[in-house]
């Protein structure tokens, strides 16, 4: 592209093609958050449950905290894209969504040391499975609305499973709505790159 | 009758790099490289062309040790923009 004068179709033409390639088109690496999030629940879930199992201290549950912290953590660390880059509206709806949804979970953890009867493992899957669902249906991509509405489903378990075994299908559920969303939209990323 | 072309958006580059600021929300200088395959030097006469004439804002900060120079239209650009579309309608006759 020149700095040359254009006529006046060219330039309709042109303002439609750079349109056409600015949006709808996903970077690699837009998962990242997801996979992020995803594998630090995965491992502090299955850390959570051994130390429960073995000790049967509920001072384990206070390992919980290490998923904002570490996932902050990495998101700072990892996060930041440091090659090209371009923030879209749909980015900052998605990062609205999850910002808002992050917010609750934590100040509904912090109600459960007031509240401890407070079904902490279904509200957690409920909220993330919304979260997730949403960021599929913003993107109109129906492979992360799927992952989300399987794992919004999930947050029903913990009420049939009575006992440390709902640490699992936490386990599980993070997996299924946040772990295979991630990689899929690597690859989606990496794909549309190609 | 024809409307006026505003002739700092009818260049093929500005106008480029217009049409991708108006897309997003802010765009770094390497998206924008890529997406109009111009080159540094060039990208960066015009984007103080624009800046100068009010349409985008430009923050240079840094990732790491790297400088990051990220661009946004601004909503003197963007009325700018909604006027020269209009303007090019009238050349095509195409009824808004």
């Amino acid at each position: 592209m020149e700095d040359k004068i254009l006529n006046e179709k060219e330039s309709l033409e042109l303002i439609s093609k750079m349109i056409q390639n600015t949006q709808n088109k996903l970077e690699s690496g837009e998962g990242k958050p997801f996979l992020i999030f995803g594998y630090i629940s995965v491992i502090i879930s299955i850390a959570v449950y051994a130390l429960l199992v073995t000790t049967n201290n509920q001072f384990a549950n206070l390992l919980w905290w290490a998923i904002p912290l570490l996932g902050g953590l990495f998101m700072y660390m990892f996060g930041r894209r440091k090659d090209k880059y371009a923030k879209t509206y749909i980015d900052r709806i998605i990062n609205t969504v999850w910002g808002v949804i992050g917010t609750v979970m934590i100040l509904v953890s912090f109600s459960a040391f007031i509240i401890h009867s407070f079904p902490m493992v279904s509200l957690m899957l409920l909220l993330s499975g919304i979260a997730t669902t949403l960021t599929g249906l913003i993107i109109k991509y129906i492979p992360i609305v799927i992952c989300g509405i399987c794992g919004t489903l999930t947050c029903a378990l913990p009420f049939i499973f009575i006992g440390y075994e709902q640490v699992l299908i936490f386990t599980v559920a993070v997996f299924i709505m946040m772990v295979i969303p991630g990689h899929i939209l690597n690859y989606k990323g990496r794909k549309s790159n190609v | 009758m024809f409307k006026e072309l505003n002739p700092l958006l009818h260049s093929e580059l500005r106008l480029g790099i217009m049409s991708i600021l108006i897309s997003v929300e802010e765009a770094d200088f390497l998206f924008i490289k890529e997406k109009t395959s111009a080159s540094v030097g060039n990208i960066s006469v015009q984007l103080e062309k624009l800046s100068s004439a009010g349409y985008i804002q430009v923050e240079k900060g840094f990732i790491g040790k790297r400088t990051r120079t990220v661009c946004k239209i601004t909503p003197k650009g963007t009325a700018a923009f909604a006027e020269y579309v209009e303007a090019l309608k009238s050349y095509l006759e195409i009824k808004s």
